[in-house]
């Protein structure tokens, strides 16, 4: 490869920094591609094996914060299968609510961080306003916007009354108007999709060559959803459906997900209107019998897998997670290979890591110029956004998004 | 229950396995243990013949006596097969299957950290997931390493 | 310095709070306009998540002044979330000594400030106070918008008492 030179940025020439992405260029276009993992490893499986499966559920839900109750749920699943328990419908029926109102909230999440990674902050401000009132709800319902502890072994924690479900089907509603208009702003808005479409291609066969999942895999076409494919919670009842695009790229993503959200006020109405009576948690004994268990939950950013093995103890003798985000990194490296330099954060971002990619280095080796560089998540963004205000492509040219006539 | 039966018995055709090999654990749940001479060819025929179009993920495992790695490959209906594989200890060395399922390495490359399990034929990467400091023959999921003496 | 006490962490109608954040995010604004920089050392993204919230309509603090900095020589704050994982330890340590004087270090959440539900894992090095000196702490799983103001308001409250104090 080509001689160093003096890196970019404030760092300390003789200290190396862990490098989050590393570029090959030639020219403006990326040759090649790799992410490095790591940042976030802080030994949870093992801890888990030194503390008990209830202590486990507060471990658990905070591998990731925006995806919590889909880790609670999907550890509990794989406990709740080793004791030879079935949850009330009624739980099941507020587990899958609470999981619908995540996938909202994170999806409008995403929505206002793809918008801040183009340069188009207007949207980034609408979508997390309008976040503000899902998680208004999920405070309400559970007593925290984050984290919200809702399961235990055997149920839910927390009843759901019937002025809560008022409140909850009022929002939806304002959530739909809202959400219509972000999907014609995805499809009409013509800077977005002249700045989206053809970007970060992954086709249907190399999608699923390569193992991706959820909205990432679902936007090539590939029809794959945890909640039809392995129904767990309500989802064996509930009418659905599962979004697909054939785009293929990044602005497919976005819709997949935008619908998706449309979907879930679909769900989350008919759960509500047949919530049915009953218990909320069903006795579980602390000693779990051995066994292991398998359990599976799409997250809003796909397929988590846990696999618990017990041993008679309090405390599992294996817990694995597999988070959604690695199964669709062999493809970001697919993705980002033959496109432009400019086009990497938008890229990234469209997988929805679950990771803070925005304190990741970049090291980028221009092969034409011989050179090496180091560049921050910061700077990469400010060069993406010139780069396509270069050609014609500026969203601070939008000041606003047409209101919905409110 | 159907489909996974058609699953169960053409592993049993194929490979010669016993009922107590192969065994269907509840709806959409099936195991199979196998021994490292064939774990591969039944990792390719799932695959390829019977349709597991994904790989859902690799679990390494300390039995004290043994390691363990369970391939577990998933289907386009929900249905799982753990593939069980027996790993001797004294010098645990497995095949990379990334010719088989591409998106894998990774989970190949957590056996490496985190019990020791050598992987023959990775393509060259990064170390998942210790950071690089990390002491090259420590490996924090095997069953004598305990937590607390690394604060 | 520790901002753990008396934070807006009970109750309080959306009215009444922001109310009560105007009159003080007002003074705090007259003061300084303070620059931060945002570092998350490994956590769940949590708190990072009630962060950037900070910065959006319904709390908005970029009225006041508050602009979040891509590099910690403009910086005057330094919020950091998370339990401090091995990989990020030496990072949060440059970062800091990147920050020109005066610089003052906000833990955001339970991890950041004493390493949390992580406590004992293998891969964290515990709160952010055991890499670098903190000048306040917000605990919370994670603190809400409204808490993460009321810490970094209070930081900077008692820091004006203090000049005051050195002036006399």
């Amino acid at each position: 490869m080509g001689k160093v030179v003096v890196p970019v940025g404030p760092q300390h020439p003789a200290l190396k920094e862990p490098e989050g992405f590393s570029l090959t260029l030639e020219g403006e276009k990326v040759v090649s591609a790799t992410v490095r993992l790591g940042y976030n490893h802080r030994g949870i499986e093992k801890a888990c094996e030194e503390r008990t499966y209830t202590q486990n559920i507060y471990l658990i839900e905070r591998i990731c914060g925006i995806c919590s109750h889909t880790h609670s749920t999907c550890f509990i699943q794989c406990v709740e299968e080793l004791a030879g328990v079935e949850i009330t419908s009624r739980a099941a029926y507020i587990r899958t609510l609470v999981g619908e109102l995540e996938r909202i909230h994170s999806h409008l999440l995403w929505l206002g961080v793809a918008g801040h990674e183009i340069g188009f902050d207007t949207l980034f401000m609408y979508s997390w306003r309008d976040r503000e009132l899902v998680m208004d709800l999920l405070a309400m319902l559970t007593g925290n916007r984050v984290n919200y502890g809702i399961n235990t072994i055997g149920g839910v924690r927390r009843d759901v009354s019937s002025e809560q479900i008022k409140d909850i089907l009022k929002t939806v509603d304002k959530l739909e108007e809202r959400t219509k208009y972000y999907i014609e702003v995805l499809t009409q808005e013509t800077t977005i999709v002249q700045r989206l479409a053809g970007v970060g291609r992954l086709s249907k066969e190399d999608a699923i060559r390569l193992g991706a999942a959820g909205p990432t895999a679902r936007a090539a076409g590939v029809k794959r959803d945890t909640r039809k494919d392995d129904p767990y919670a309500a989802y064996g009842e509930v009418p659905f459906e599962v979004i697909t695009d054939q785009n293929s790229d990044v602005l497919g993503r976005g819709i997949v997900r935008v619908k998706e959200l449309m979907e879930s006020y679909k769900i989350i109405r008919y759960v509500l209107e047949r919530l049915p009576e009953g218990e909320l948690t069903v006795k579980v004994p602390k000693k779990i019998p051995a066994g292991e268990a398998i359990s599976r939950y799409e997250a809003p950013r796909g397929e988590d897998v846990h696999y618990v093995k017990s041993n008679g103890t309090e405390m599992p003798e294996r817990v694995k997670v597999r988070a959604p985000t690695l199964a669709n990194l062999s493809s970001i490296s697919h993705m980002l290979e033959g496109g432009y330099l400019a086009d990497v954060p938008i890229i990234i971002a469209a997988i929805d890591p679950c990771f803070s990619c925005t304190d990741r280095m970049i090291t980028v080796t221009d092969r034409e110029k011989d050179s090496k560089s180091m560049l921050d998540w910061n700077k990469l963004r400010a060069y993406s956004i010139d780069w396509h205000k270069e050609r014609g492509l500026d969203f601070s040219a939008i000041s606003h998004l047409r209101e919905d006539g409110r | 229950m159907i489909k996974e039966e058609a699953i169960v018995q053409g592993l049993k055709d194929t490979f010669g396995f016993s009922d107590e090999t192969v065994i269907i654990k509840r709806a959409r749940r099936i195991t199979a243990d196998v021994t490292i001479h064939e774990y591969r060819e039944v990792i390719a025929y799932l695959k390829n013949e019977m349709n597991f179009t994904m790989l859902c993920t690799i679990t390494g495992l300390d039995l004290t006596d043994t390691f363990q790695a369970i391939y577990h490959v998933g289907n386009d209906e929900g249905v799982i097969v753990d593939v069980k594989l027996t790993i001797q200890k004294q010098k645990p060395v497995i095949d990379t299957i990334t010719d088989i399922y591409e998106g894998t390495a990774l989970y190949e490359r957590e056996l490496i950290d985190m019990f020791g399990i050598q992987v023959k034929g990775l393509p060259e990467g990064n170390r998942y997931p210790l950071p690089d400091g990390w002491p090259v023959n420590d490996h924090p999921l095997r069953k004598d390493w305990k937590s607390v003496a690394k604060a | 310095m520790s901002g753990g006490k008396g934070l807006c962490s009970l109750y309080i109608s959306p009215e009444k709070r922001k109310f009560i954040m105007f009159d003080k995010l007002i003074n705090w604004a007259r003061m300084k306009s303070p620059w931060i920089i945002h570092f998350n050392t490994g956590s769940c993204n949590g708190c990072d998540i009630e962060i950037v919230s900070t910065l959006t309509p319904r709390y908005d603090l970029e009225r006041f002044g508050v602009q979040q900095k891509g590099s910690p020589r403009h910086a005057d704050v330094l919020v950091c979330s998370g339990p401090v994982t091995l990989q990020t330890k030496d990072r949060i340590q440059r970062v800091y000594e990147q920050m020109t004087e005066p610089k003052f270090v906000v833990a955001v959440g339970t991890c950041a400030s004493s390493g949390g539900v992580f406590t004992g894992c293998y891969g964290v090095s515990g709160g952010i106070d055991s890499v670098v000196p903190v000048s306040a702490y917000i605990p919370g799983c994670p603190p809400r918008p409204e808490a993460i103001i009321d810490g970094v308001v209070k930081l900077l409250g008692s820091l004006e008492k203090k000049e005051e104090e050195e002036k006399k």
